[in-house]
């Protein structure tokens, strides 16, 4: 079993499979740190990104970059109605942070319930085909899947570190993730941020979906157990950090397939919860890196703070 | 003091007799529960095989029903999940008053089995095929094969018709995934076959390729996979594109158009079963399939499940309408007695079932494969 070959192809498919889990567990993060909400209705937005994206490619007969650019509408669309409709009116009526959270528990299963009565229960693939052709290199199957969904994945992390660092937007983003009262001081616009947050997040589960639903079936309750995935990967990676999170995504991935060389396939599951429970009682606040020097919070300039030089 | 009591039997005697009367009177119609999940994950089948039933009681009352008396058919949902389908039970029982019930899946069946035994109401598991289903109690039985009957059918064709000497199993872990996983193991064994790799993997898991990669290492002549319908298409997808080409047997579950067309040509060598004849086999069949096709516009999904369903009623009915001839109560303790009394039955769908001492029926089982993108049937076995 300890196989240069499987070792090397059961590397490669969890790198390649833990690109949409990278993604959900990104935008978990990303609202965690700007919005302050663990999201589990993200749950939801990630079920209506696959079904627009499905709806597009399968009953519209639409190509397939149109079901994608009609997932990310989807996945888009509710996260707006999330925001507008619920997290923005409970911040506006001051709802503490638990409550916050049973609301997020409510709309995942209120979207999965609604989205089960619309499309029915039987798993579905965004493709009428979930069969990709194989290349071998190097003794390793590598699938027309593999490849595409990692390209995918990177172009995405790489967009967000630039929206971040460069665009305007993006460091209101960090400024409000690190002060949100502060940052409204210096004349950010503290719900357009939060709202802007929760898009992004909304595009990037979206992206994750079209990824996972063209490889696998989906069902409207499969979004739920996907994201706990994503949980563990925010609390392994350091709450509030983005980055953290994907790397722990891949490293969850790449250790619970690696770990059938050591321990029986049925464990797989139990590693991840196993896992967890360690990480949340000897890291409650997550691993956590010692910062550098110049990190992004010290580094954020509010628009006041160029005019009047308070920023530093 | 011999007079007075028996004035007072006498007395007795006759108010017990216009009770019973009046009950007998009263019985307008004869009540049965379906409880199947109507939500959740396997709705898909749930949802069909109601209407399966829903359809053989309208059709026995066109018929004239229980001796002119209506049948009547309660419907709840369990959501597949044993908590809820207790609930639903409950109900039926001391709600509905039912004295026989139909349900599904293996931990539902399980679940609800001494709410019948305590309260003397009959329960019908009607598709669920965990081998313990046997032992439940008093008052359960199956009209559906167990997993000992098409798994034990299959690994023998495996090790003796298409000798086929080392087998792998690949598995869900869950309750069935696991029972039936070990019948195919024992019987395959015992066949004379060895089974070299025997993998399980984690119910929710998205990925295969480490179960999958153990079994290449393995080199077997034909794997057995007991997967849900959920993943099993893409656990074969996966074995195909990781170079495993050799037979790929599965249960009913995997019986479906759908995974052709989602597999392609990665579905070609994949042998499933089914307990109840096709479309080939009987004309009652054909027309039943082309009735879905002509109402739903699509063939049932799980379509062995569905024609067992229907034939619950037919059973159900046959028994009522036994009880309602001798005049005597349809309690569950009744109805229990007079269906092992008759103990055999000509279904419509399925065919012939007798009940066994242990509470199974035995059914021949028929294996299709997947041959140049269609389902052909392969063997009977067990005829």
């Amino acid at each position: 079993m300890f196989d240069l070959a499987v070792v090397s192809q059961i590397l490669w498919t969890s790198f390649a499979t833990s690109s949409y889990f990278v993604l959900f567990a990104v935008a978990f993060a990303l609202v965690l740190k700007v919005n302050k909400v663990f999201n589990f209705a993200q749950a939801g937005v990630m079920t209506c990104g696959f079904y627009a994206a499905y709806v597009g490619v399968r009953m519209l007969n639409l190509p397939g970059y149109a079901g994608f650019m009609l997932g990310i509408a989807g996945g888009v669309a509710m996260s707006f109605v999330l925001e507008y409709f619920g997290f923005a009116v409970l911040r506006q009526r001051k709802a503490s942070a638990m409550f916050v959270f049973i609301f997020t528990l409510i709309a995942s299963q209120f979207i999965a319930y609604a989205v089960m009565m619309i499309f029915g229960t039987w798993p579905t693939t965004i493709f009428a085909s979930m069969f990709w052709p194989v290349t071998l290199v190097g003794g390793i199957a590598v699938s027309a899947w593999d490849v595409p969904a990692i390209a995918a994945t990177v172009t995405v992390l790489v967009g967000l570190w630039a929206f971040l660092k460069y665009s305007r937007n993006g460091q209101f983003m960090l400024a409000v993730a690190d002060n949100a009262d502060l940052a409204e001081l210096y004349g950010i616009q503290k719900d357009r941020i939060l709202m802007l947050s929760m898009l992004l997040a909304g595009v990037i589960v979206s992206i994750g979906m079209f990824l996972y639903g063209t490889r696998a079936q989906v069902q409207a309750s499969a979004a739920t157990e996907l994201m706990l995935f994503a949980v563990a990967a925010t609390i392994l990676g350091g709450i509030g950090n983005i980055w953290g999170a994907a790397i722990a995504a891949v490293v969850l991935g790449v250790v619970q397939n690696s770990s059938i060389l050591f321990i029986p396939s049925a464990w797989q599951g139990f590693l991840l919860f196993a896992f967890l429970f360690f990480a949340i009682v000897l890291f409650p606040s997550g691993f956590r890196l010692p910062e550098r020097r110049n990190t992004l919070k010290r580094t954020v300039v509010a628009p006041q703070a160029l005019t009047d030089g308070k920023g530093h | 003091m011999t007079k007075q009591w028996g004035l007072k039997s006498t007395v007795g005697l006759a108010l017990a007799l216009a009770l019973s009367t009046g009950a007998m009177a009263q019985q307008t119609s004869y009540k049965f529960g379906l409880a199947m999940p109507l939500t959740g994950g396997q709705a898909t089948y749930g949802n069909d095989q109601v209407k399966a039933a829903e359809w053989a009681v309208d059709e026995i009352n066109k018929k004239g029903g229980i001796n002119g008396k209506k049948l009547e058919m309660i419907v709840l949902d369990t959501q597949a999940d044993p908590q809820v389908g207790i609930q639903s039970v409950n109900r039926m029982i001391s709600v509905d008053k039912v004295a026989v019930f139909v349900t599904a899946w293996s931990g539902v069946v399980k679940a609800v089995a001494p709410i019948a035994n305590d309260n003397k109401v009959v329960e019908l598991s009607v598709g669920a095929n965990s081998p313990d289903i046997s032992q439940l109690g008093d008052y359960v039985y199956t009209t559906f094969p167990l997993a000992d009957v098409d798994i034990r059918a299959v690994a023998n064709y495996s090790a003796k018709d298409m000798g086929k000497k080392k087998a792998a199993v690949l598995f869900i872990n869950n309750e069935t995934g696991i029972g039936s996983a070990t019948v195919y193991r024992d019987t395959f064994t015992k066949a004379g076959g060895q089974v070299v790799a025997y993998e399980a993997y984690d119910q929710k898991a998205t990925d295969f390729t480490g179960p999958l990669l153990k079994i290449r290492a393995a080199n077997p002549e034909i794997i057995h996979l007991q997967g849900l319908v959920a993943e099993s298409p893409q656990v074969i997808a996966q074995a195909r594109q990781l170079g495993i080409t050799v037979p790929i047997t599965s249960y009913s579950g995997i019986y479906n158009q759908k995974l052709i067309e989602q597999l392609g040509a990665a579905a070609e060598n994949v042998i499933a079963t089914s307990l109840a004849p096709g479309v080939e086999d009987s004309p009652l069949v054909k027309d039943y399939v082309d009735r879905w096709v002509k109402d739903v516009g699509r063939a049932p999904n799980g379509l062995p499940y569905t024609q067992y369903l229907y034939d619950a009623p037919a059973l159900i009915a046959a028994v009522f309408t036994s009880l309602d001839k001798k005049g005597i109560t349809p309690t569950g303790e009744n109805f229990r007695k007079e269906m092992l009394a008759i103990k055999s039955f000509d279904l419509p769908l399925t065919g012939k079932i007798t009940f066994s001492e242990d509470h199974t029926v035995n059914k021949p089982v028929y294996l299709v494969e997947v041959k140049n993108g269609k389902w052909t049937k392969k063997a009977v076995v067990g005829q």
